[in-house]
């Protein structure tokens, strides 16, 4: 090997450690899953079976039920957007008392998932603090089963997701907001455009780049990141009745509580799949947003 | 040409630098090679988190054994079955594993993890501790029992005789619950539930109601296999029956919205007058009532021989095939089930252990005590739910039981899901189905 040859050589030979590790942290993982999806697995391995657990998936209720409830899911996004953004800008106007709400709106995303949705969980309970405040306000017609329904259960759930996962939207529209030009916003304050034109004309179309990263991001989190909030809300069960179930839990439940590790694995690379899918358009967004800044 | 960053060592350094780290390694050896002479059991056990004090019990037990090392590990609750079953895969069981009852374990034997205990541990033992018939397979029996868990329905005393009703003759049949339930719900007393919203308490109902028309658990595992069918109203009587209780308003209004444990709090508390309960709550409940929590079985509906008959679940201890001395397991296990560990038992937890020989004059509560005398030493049934295959138990054992309790699902409608749930199973599990089948033959014995 000639001296150029080693020298082009060398960088790669620094990063190889690191990139072992990484093939074994998380390829031999991946592999493997990839590999048990086709396999009737006991304990920790089994005969090979073809594409008998996609069909067995496929051909479930369950299944498509719990991909349902990710689809609703999904309506949490454009309200998850709308208040993110009206309570970041009142929070770039420095409204009174901005700096106390800045931090109020910032704790629920602080805090564990499970603690919170503990919290939520007793205050939306049948004799809760939620139902009692609507009863004392003679609004018992408002006063539902909020978790004991299959009815208003997803619901439920949905409204925790926007509360707490809003507050990852209102801090990254914020810094965004922060690095906008405000003489432009000036200028048109002088030129007589009210509120709402300042934010529709001017505001909105700078933000877009970061809007549709949060979006993206939101997909993300809602297709693949909500065990935690079902797990806690729903009694450890996705319930009542299978109510809340997703496509996570799904998992869960086939690996944990039904013994089938081939099932989960078949249902995992599926859910990868789709995730995979949705990170092309994640970094279209980054990069959007990088060039806007820039 | 020396190099500087090696340091200068001389032959003889050398030599005496050896000699004097082999002395060490061999003087460290030697304690080692003396410990191997002695016996050394691991132990992973569970149980602490559902009856304070075996942690106790264990260490003292452990210490006051003699004949071999024993090393204990408290396992997390989510991985009982998973963490034992990739051990054993990998040939690195414990010694004695602490087994759930049921398919729980039963799985791990038909995987081969689990030793039988016949002939290794001593029969009388055995038979004591009631490892009950859902530890039998192919005529073998994979657990010593642990402890009991009785399962009954309680009810408020206080509040039966706020209603009328005598505190002392709780409702035997179905007829007469109802009565009893609505004269409760006339005396503007909830009469009967508690909380189902994590599902345990539909999973309790079942181990009360399905029995009721069975005439053994062999039976229940036809209804999985596909020999039997929960569309027959047969089997889905027990469900219906629940449907008329909500039907008729004699279940609590938060019973979805609440959970297990508050569920039974609410019975304890005077607010609810029948709910379903286990007998490791009920030393502390008939304490915070004054002996007011009365324990009945559920009222008879069913025409089945193993109706109105006591439930007692079991927790046990098995030995697994990776066992290097199963012998000298079998002998520490049977050392737990001496008096003197079966006294301690009692001492470090408040709570009975599963052993007819065990002195219960030591209870002092009369409630606790009887029920020692009627669930435990009387003839009684195991859990059926604990055969449920899990696919099933999470798709319709729970799910049934919440939807009936909210109002959206009949008890026909339950039969339907629960016969597509075991047809599903058996497709998801056809390599499972062989050994239900076999495992319906052991439960098909008379009890």
């Amino acid at each position: 090997m000639t001296a150029s040859q080693s020298q082009k050589l060398k960088p790669y030979l620094y990063v190889l450690p690191l990139v072992l590790l990484l093939a074994f942290v998380f390829g031999y993982p991946l592999v493997r899953i990839f590999e048990f999806s086709f396999k009737l697995v006991r304990g920790v391995d089994g005969p090979w079976i073809g594409l008998r657990n996609y069909e067995l998936i496929l051909s479930q209720s369950l299944f498509w039920e719990s991909v349902l409830h990710n689809i609703q899911l999904l309506l949490a996004i454009p309200a998850m957007v709308v208040i993110s953004l009206l309570i970041s800008i009142l929070l770039y106007e420095r409204i009174t008392g901005w700096k106390l709400y800045r931090i109020i709106v910032f704790v629920p995303f602080v805090l564990a998932i499970p603690i919170i949705a503990v919290v939520m969980k007793r205050m939306f309970q049948f004799s809760g603090p939620v139902n009692e405040v609507l009863r004392w306000l003679s609004l018992d017609f408002m006063a539902l089963d909020w978790i004991g329904s299959s009815d208003v259960a997803l619901w439920t759930v949905m409204i925790l997701i926007v509360w707490r996962e809003s507050a990852l939207g209102i801090i990254l529209f914020l810094a965004r907001l922060l690095s906008l030009d405000e003489s432009v916003l000036e200028a048109a304050r002088l030129d007589g455009a009210n509120w709402w034109q300042r934010v529709w004309h001017i505001i909105l179309p700078q933000m877009r780049g970061v809007i549709q990263f949060f979006v993206v991001v939101s997909v993300i989190t809602i297709l693949a990141a909500v065990f935690s909030y079902v797990y806690v809300m729903g009694g450890g069960r996705g319930g009542p009745g299978t109510a809340t179930m997703v496509i996570e839990f799904y998992i869960f439940n086939a690996l944990i509580r039904a013994s089938l590790p081939g099932i989960a694995s078949a249902a995992s690379v599926l859910l990868f799949l789709v995730s995979v899918l949705l990170i092309f358009p994640m970094f279209r967004a980054r990069r959007r947003v990088r060039e806007e800044e820039a | 040409m020396s190099n500087p960053r090696l340091p200068n060592i001389s032959r003889r350094d050398l030599l005496r630098t050896s000699a004097v780290l082999g002395g060490a390694a061999f003087g460290g050896l030697l304690p080692s090679f003396a410990r191997a002479q002695e016996k050394t059991l691991d132990m992973w056990w569970w149980g602490e988190q559902e009856l304070p004090g075996l942690q106790k019990f264990v260490d003292s037990s452990i210490a006051a054994y003699k004949e071999a090392t024993v090393k204990s590990m408290l396992q997390d609750t989510a991985v009982v079955i998973s963490q034992f079953q990739t051990a054993a895969a990998a040939g690195k069981a414990p010694d004695i594993q602490y087994l759930w009852n049921g398919v729980y374990h039963m799985e791990s034997v038909w995987l081969g993890y689990l030793k039988g205990l016949k002939g290794l541990v001593k029969e009388e033992v055995l038979t004591a501790s009631n490892p009950t018939a859902l530890s039998r397979f192919g005529g073998d029996i994979y657990r010593v029992g642990w402890y009991p868990l009785p399962m009954f329905w309680c009810y408020n005393k206080t509040l039966f005789e706020k209603a009328g009703l005598d505190p002392e003759a709780p409702p035997a049949t179905w007829d007469a619950l109802l009565a009893a339930c609505e004269k409760l719900k006339t005396a503007g007393i909830e009469p009967l539930g508690g909380g189902i919203q994590d599902g345990y308490w539909s999973e309790w109902y079942i181990t009360h109601s399905l029995p009721q028309n069975l005439d053994s658990f062999g039976e229940a595992v036809e209804l999985f296999i596909g020999d039997k069918d929960f569309r027959d109203p047969k089997y889905h009587e027990h469900w219906t029956k629940l449907a008329e209780l909500k039907t008729r308003g004699y279940l609590n209004k938060d019973m979805s919205s609440l959970e297990l444990y508050p569920g039974i709090d609410l019975v304890v508390a005077g607010k609810l007058a029948i709910g379903q309960t286990i007998g490791t709550r009920l030393p502390a409940d008939s304490k915070a009532t004054g002996g007011k929590i009365g324990y009945m079985t559920m009222p008879v509906f069913g025409k089945g021989k193993l109706a109105g008959i006591p439930v007692v679940d079991v927790q046990g201890l098995g030995i697994s095939t990776n066992a290097e001395d199963p012998q000298a397991a079998a002998a520490f296990l049977e050392f737990l089930n001496s008096p003197e560990r079966l006294k301690a038992f009692w001492d470090a937890t408040g709570w009975l252990p599963s052993n007819t020989t065990f002195d219960a004059s030591v209870i002092a509560d009369p409630s606790v005590r009887g029920l020692w005398e009627n669930w435990g030493l009387k003839p009684n049934i195991s859990n059926v739910t604990n055969l449920v295959p899990g696919q099933f138990y999470e798709r319709a054992a729970i799910p049934t039981g919440q939807q009936i309790v909210q109002g959206s699902m009949s008890g026909e409608q339950a039969g339907e899901l629960a016969s597509n749930t075991a047809k599903e199973w058996r497709e998801f599990n056809p390599d499972m189905v062989e050994n239900y089948r076999k495992w319906a033959l052991d439960l098909s014995a008379p009890i």
